[in-house]
């Protein structure tokens, strides 16, 4: 009899990296805090596995504080809070207000024009702010009612803002792609040590950046492109704005010189200085908050007097400080030539005078809104990293009871080879994007997906995208998608729950279009961080 | 088993605050569990400022004048780890750690109090007193040699960066205590 029991459970053993599986699900949806739930299902199978002998506790208290050191040193990591704090401090300046109200200005005479203009506002905040519930929220707030109040037909209106929204999570910087460039970049080198290669190849965030940009951009040609299309073969839908509203061309222009530059000039700092290798990620979200801090310190909502004047002096500092790096060798402590002597004081000139706008930037935004600022930014960050420390103990857990090779294993055994096993872990994704946010998917799963992949030789750039377009897809499908749960949540009450659906539907077609063309072309996303990266 | 004595003494203190909101009722407990809660989140937000201004000093130093110093680089990554780890305790008062609301969303309030009551009780406390556990040797041993930084200029504070970790674990016991106490409350009120 006791020999029976005892058998069941070894039996039962092998079975319990899929059982913690299935209750981490359970839990998840029961509503509990999705960090405490993932590590105290991790706690409550370690017991099990201690119980049942299947586990070595040394696999959880040895490495566990290790992990946990291994974020807080982790330099790549750093650059989550600073693109958020630059995102929260862009969103505060009402940058996106002035934007869509300008492309209302610009476009909306045309037919069609005010969904392209919400569309390339849309894009232009996914790059700048990279937080998708945000995006959709503030666009769903601003711009939902005036296309409704134009005659937009309420099912494409709230399509293409869902559609806008999702894009922040592909259009780099973003925090999705930091993230997975992390996670990506472990997995690839735990896949080539275990194939005997000891000097692994390293992926950067960087070389996802890269991937991610020709992707994006298409993706944001593909959706103008319908909406062209929308305006062309059914113009009721996206009507013109009626003349009598109309701004002249003047006025148009007039407010796009104001509103325009001072964003598209800090997305192609913090993108360019990536690209170009100058600055690491993290180094680039610095600038970017730094960026927006003076960009919100020389409006005249927030700042007045001399303090706007300062920061909008640190702005051409800034600028100044970019050009001069660019011509002259502006090293200290050597013998310089005249040239580079004089660029040399220019350079330290432009230094103080950033820090002077910084400093005066920072005490406008004070005693406007900088402590709901920066409280906004750690509740954001600490919810991020609190998961990552309950998925690492997840997934020692798991690793302990044996899931890494279930999964591989699973994986081998899907039909079509490599393929196959990409097609099952895409569509696993996609339907677990229903129910968990792109925090635990990235944490949880890809780590135990990606290096059975990567062994089998798939390209981890090209992977990353992949799955960044794949979560994006997930969250704008009906009826399950984030994007527009976030939607309704705003939208007014006479568009119905089923336009939304409705609306998002072609974007959906064109983001699985879009993956399809991703898998058949995989240069799409590999061509630019070779070219960059070499 | 020796080993684990003093970590598990730390953790009985650390329930204190509950037993005696528990056994006297008095209020001034949860004054002080939310003072130093929310202290904490405060010393973590101004930490985000003070990492972009070192972040950018560092940025600029080295891109444009090519000077570099490490202890400022280091710097970075004390207060990255001080904000994210001295701040989540606080996420418990505030509901600022993100949960799937498919079923949570439609329960009455009664429900939702039980089911944060299990999760305070079932998980935070256990998690974090693991946590304890098994980084208390780590850190103890890294105070006993005053763990300096691998490189020559850099901070020599390695132990304090290390203690952060059950420093997040004792401030997530103690805003999971003036939660259950909460909860307990509103949950005797209701009946």
């Amino acid at each position: 009899m006791m020999d029976q029991v005892i058998l069941c459970l070894c039996a039962c053993a092998t079975w319990l990296d899929i059982a913690m599986v299935i209750a981490l699900c359970a839990l998840i949806l029961s509503g509990l805090p999705v960090a405490f739930t993932l590590a105290g299902t991790a706690l409550l199978f370690a017991l099990i596995g201690l119980a049942m002998g299947v586990l070595d506790v040394t696999f959880i208290t040895e490495p566990y504080p290790i992990r946990i050191f291994g974020i807080i040193k982790n330099q790549v990591l750093l650059a989550v809070p600073l693109f958020v704090l630059m995102g929260v401090i862009l969103e505060r300046a009402k940058l996106a207000e002035e934007l869509l109200e300008t492309t209302a200005r610009l476009f909306g005479p045309m037919p069609g024009g005010l969904g392209i203009g919400v569309m390339l506002v849309g894009a232009l905040l996914a790059a700048s702010t990279g937080i998708v519930g945000a995006t959709v929220v503030t666009m769903g707030l601003l711009s939902l009612p005036t296309m409704l109040k134009r005659g937009y037909s309420p099912a494409l209106s709230s399509g293409s803002i869902a559609a806008a929204g999702t894009l922040g999570q592909v259009i780099p910087p973003s925090i999705v792609l930091i993230l997975l460039g992390d996670v990506m970049s472990n997995a690839y080198q735990e896949a080539q040590i275990s194939q005997g290669i000891f000097s692994p190849e390293p992926i950067s965030v960087g070389d996802l950046f890269a991937g991610a940009l020709i992707p994006g951009f298409l993706l944001v040609g593909i959706y103008l492109a319908y909406l062209g299309v929308i305006a062309l073969i059914r113009p009721q839908m996206s009507p013109a704005v009626p003349s009598e509203d109309r701004y002249s061309l003047q006025e148009g222009l007039s407010a796009a010189i104001k509103t325009l530059p001072a964003p598209l000039l800090l997305i192609v700092a913090v993108l360019g200085s990536i690209l170009t290798g100058a600055a690491t990620a993290t180094e680039a979200s610095a600038i970017g908050a730094v960026g927006a801090a003076l960009i919100a310190g020389s409006k005249k909502a927030i700042a007045s007097g001399r303090a706007r004047q300062l920061a909008i002096a640190g702005i051409a500092a800034a600028i100044v400080l970019i050009l001069l790096v660019g011509q002259f060798d502006l090293r200290l402590g050597r013998e310089a030539a005249l040239p580079d002597q004089i660029a040399i004081v220019l350079a330290l000139l432009a230094t103080a005078v950033l820090a002077a706008g910084t400093l005066a930037s920072v005490w406008s935004l004070w005693k406007d809104c900088l402590w709901d600022v920066l409280q906004r930014t750690t509740e954001v960050t600490s919810m991020v990293f609190t998961i990552l420390i309950g998925a690492a103990l997840f997934s020692l857990v798991f690793r302990g009871l044996g899931g890494d090779d279930t999964v591989a294993s699973a994986l081998e055994a899907a039909p079509g080879g490599v393929v196959g096993a990409l097609l099952a872990v895409m569509v696993v994704m996609f339907v677990l994007g229903f129910f968990l946010d792109f925090i635990e998917i990235t944490l949880v799963v890809v780590p135990l997906v990606a290096p059975p992949l990567l062994m089998a030789g798939v390209d981890p750039v090209w992977l990353g995208v992949l799955m960044a377009v794949n979560l994006q897809t997930s969250f704008l499908t009906p009826p399950f998608g984030f994007a527009l749960f976030y939607l309704r949540g705003v939208a007014p009450p006479e568009v119905p729950t089923t336009a939304i659906y409705k609306g998002a539907m072609p974007f959906v077609g064109i983001q699985i279009a879009m993956l399809i063309i991703l898998a058949f072309w995989p240069d799409l996303a590999t061509w630019l961080p070779e070219r960059i990266y070499g | 088993m020796n080993e684990f004595l003093l970590p598990l003494l730390f953790l009985c203190g650390l329930m204190a605050p509950l037993a005696i909101s528990a056994v006297t009722g008095d209020q001034r407990v949860e004054l002080w569990l939310d003072r130093v809660v929310r202290g904490a989140f405060a010393l973590s937000s101004v930490c985000v400022l003070v990492l972009m201004l070192v972040q950018v000093a560092v940025v600029i130093l080295r891109s444009v004048f090519s000077i570099s110093f490490i202890w400022l680089q280091e710097s970075t990554l004390y207060l990255f780890g001080a904000m994210f780890l001295l701040s989540s305790g606080a996420l418990l008062l505030t509901e600022g750690h993100v949960r799937v609301d498919i079923f949570y969303g439609k329960l009455t309030a009664q429900q939702r109090h039980m089911v944060d009551l299990a999760g305070m009780v079932l998980f935070v406390l256990p998690v974090s007193a693991l946590i304890i556990l098994v980084s208390w040797n780590y850190v103890m041993t890294s105070w006993a040699q005053l763990e300096r930084s691998q490189e020559a200029s850099g901070i020599h504070a390695v132990f304090l960066m290390k203690s952060m970790i059950p420093a997040f674990a004792t401030l997530l016991i103690l805003a999971a205590e003036l939660r259950i106490i909460d909860l307990i409350r509103r949950l005797r009120t209701a009946e």
